[in-house]
């Protein structure tokens, strides 16, 4: 059974770690998506346009309330038709498919970024709101002071939530497999089907995910001790 | 910064979308799931592999097309198909009276009958039955037959796996604590395990896994199960508007089938002729 996990062209142990490739660049690039459109929207919430408070609020409901697959199914069948319809109106006929990582990256981006933004609105209200004045008293320019003064501690404050949300995203992405992106579950379901040895690579599949959570919590952990240099927490 | 570059290299690589033109049939992307050993599945080289891969090459051959391979999952192959990521499914894809209200067919290139099976040490196992159970014939045997089957099971789980004919043939005909599985290596496991008593698939998957050390205790029971809402056998999906590629691949499917191709193939990879 040990011949199934070989490297080259007898064994899965090269597809695997290629499926676990896979898997990390679309979950930190749907991370990294997330992380700008909860900064957008966690923004829009502490805004006071009543306009962009409904949008916001809009969209972490919706997406917070329906479940991921069906987020994937909608942007993966809807979002190649879109497009499709929108190229026909400009005289292209033909099929055109946004490629499964883009669509896969959009929507589990788009999940986690649902949830990023209230990470994000969460730790940005923890700022002491001394920390704005002092701020503008010394004179700083707006940018000057949001990413000076208050980016640093939003980051210190959001990244335990952070954490957390890249951990959901990570297993978000097995989802992804219904659109072909050959990630770890798509992966190990490929393995299992064509050699009947299913609970040999689903316990591969399972090795793989705790490999790459075990990795990153030792890296958010070094990220949060870095932020936090400066600060003690307080006995009372 | 060299693993940034590296990184954004690859992202950019990877979003670029994918253009294809359909229209003449001088090019056809069929559609196929690569992990239903021995339909179609994938070696370890990450190559598809397989009696309906062996099939379509030769069938693209006889329609003097080229053929390009697009794996997609079982779960919206046919949403793809309609959208038109590929021209044709061939996935060990039965032709249904229901999956015909989404797509049309070709004419079955093999047909394979349904067949149940359960643990050798089962009583289920030394069950009696007629060798054959045809669901076009109504005659009091074929009821017969069915009833023996209801009595046998009665109060028993039986497995199938979801959204196929087994699933439906199951509803209609049989009075059974249905257990309904995503994928047949799921209720392959569980019948080894005993979790469920029985399992209704094609015999041709099972009898793959029979071969396997995990199947070894695995045997048939019962008739062989075929017609009616069972269905004509495997065939190629095609979408409804493509009437000229559905007359393609019958061509050729009759013509594979009249000098021995499909006996060949089907000999290859399932030990016996599944020729329509």
């Amino acid at each position: 059974m040990m011949e199934l996990i070989t490297f080259g062209d007898t064994g899965w142990g090269d597809e695997l770690l290629l499926s676990m490739v896979m898997t990390i660049l679309v979950s930190t690039s749907s991370l990294a998506f997330g992380l700008l459109i909860g900064t957008i929207f966690a923004s829009f919430k502490l805004s006071n346009s009543y306009v962009l408070k409904t949008i916001a609020e809009f969209y972490t409901t919706i997406v917070r309330g329906v479940p991921e697959l069906l987020v994937i199914y909608l942007l993966f069948f809807g979002g190649s038709g879109a497009v499709m319809y929108v190229a026909k109106i400009f005289g292209h006929m033909g099929y055109i498919e946004l490629s499964p990582f883009t669509i896969g990256t959009i929507a589990v981006g788009a999940i986690s970024g649902a949830y990023s933004t209230e990470v994000i609105r969460g730790a940005i209200l923890a700022v002491p709101k001394g920390q704005f004045e002092a701020a503008r008293t010394l004179g700083m320019k707006k940018y000057a002071m949001s990413f000076n003064v208050i980016f640093p501690q939003v980051a210190r404050l959001a990244l335990p939530g952070i954490g957390n949300v890249w951990q959901v995203t990570l297993k978000d992405t097995a989802l992804i497999s219904v659109t072909g992106l050959v990630e770890i579950m798509r992966q190990s379901k490929i393995a299992a089907g064509s050699t009947h040895e299913p609970f040999l690579f689903y316990s591969i599949a399972i090795i793989l995910y705790l490999f790459i959570t075990s990795i990153s919590y030792q890296f958010f952990n070094r990220a949060e001790n870095k932020f936090s240099k400066g600060f003690v927490r307080e006995e009372n | 910064m060299r693993i940034f570059k590296v990184f954004t290299t690859l992202l950019i690589t990877l979003s670029l979308s994918s253009f294809a033109l359909a229209g003449d049939w001088s090019k056809i992307r069929v559609g196929t799931e690569g992990a239903y050993e021995p339909w179609n599945y994938t070696n370890a080289a990450g190559e598809l592999v397989g009696a309906e891969l062996d099939l379509a090459r030769d069938l693209c051959a006889r329609m003097k097309a080229e053929c390009e391979f697009v794996q997609q999952d079982w779960d919206g192959i046919i949403p793809a198909l309609v959208q038109g990521k590929y021209d044709v499914i061939m996935a060990g894809m039965s032709v249904t009276e229901e999956r015909k209200k989404t797509i049309s067919f070709s004419s079955a290139y093999m047909t394979e009958p349904a067949k149940m099976s359960t643990l050798k040490g089962s009583p289920l196992a030394t069950l009696s039955t007629a060798k054959n159970l045809n669901l076009d014939d109504d005659s009091a045997a074929s009821k017969g037959t069915i009833g023996t089957l209801n009595a046998a099971l009665k109060g028993l789980r039986l497995g199938v796996t979801a959204a196929t004919i087994h699933e439906d043939f199951a509803n209609a005909y049989l009075d059974v604590d249905l257990k309904i599985y995503p994928t047949q290596d799921e209720m392959n496991l569980d019948l080894s395990a005993g979790r469920i008593d029985a399992a209704l698939s094609d015999s041709g998957t099972i009898e793959a896994y029979m071969g396997t050390p995990s199947g070894a205790n695995v045997t048939f029971f019962g008739p062989n199960i075929f017609g009616g809402l069972l269905g004509e056998g495997v065939g190629a999906g095609i979408r409804q508007g493509d009437a000229d590629l559905k007359a393609m691949f019958d061509k050729a499917i009759a013509e594979a089938a009249a000098d021995g191709t499909i006996g060949r193939i089907s000999t290859q990879y399932f030990g016996k002729d599944l020729a329509p």
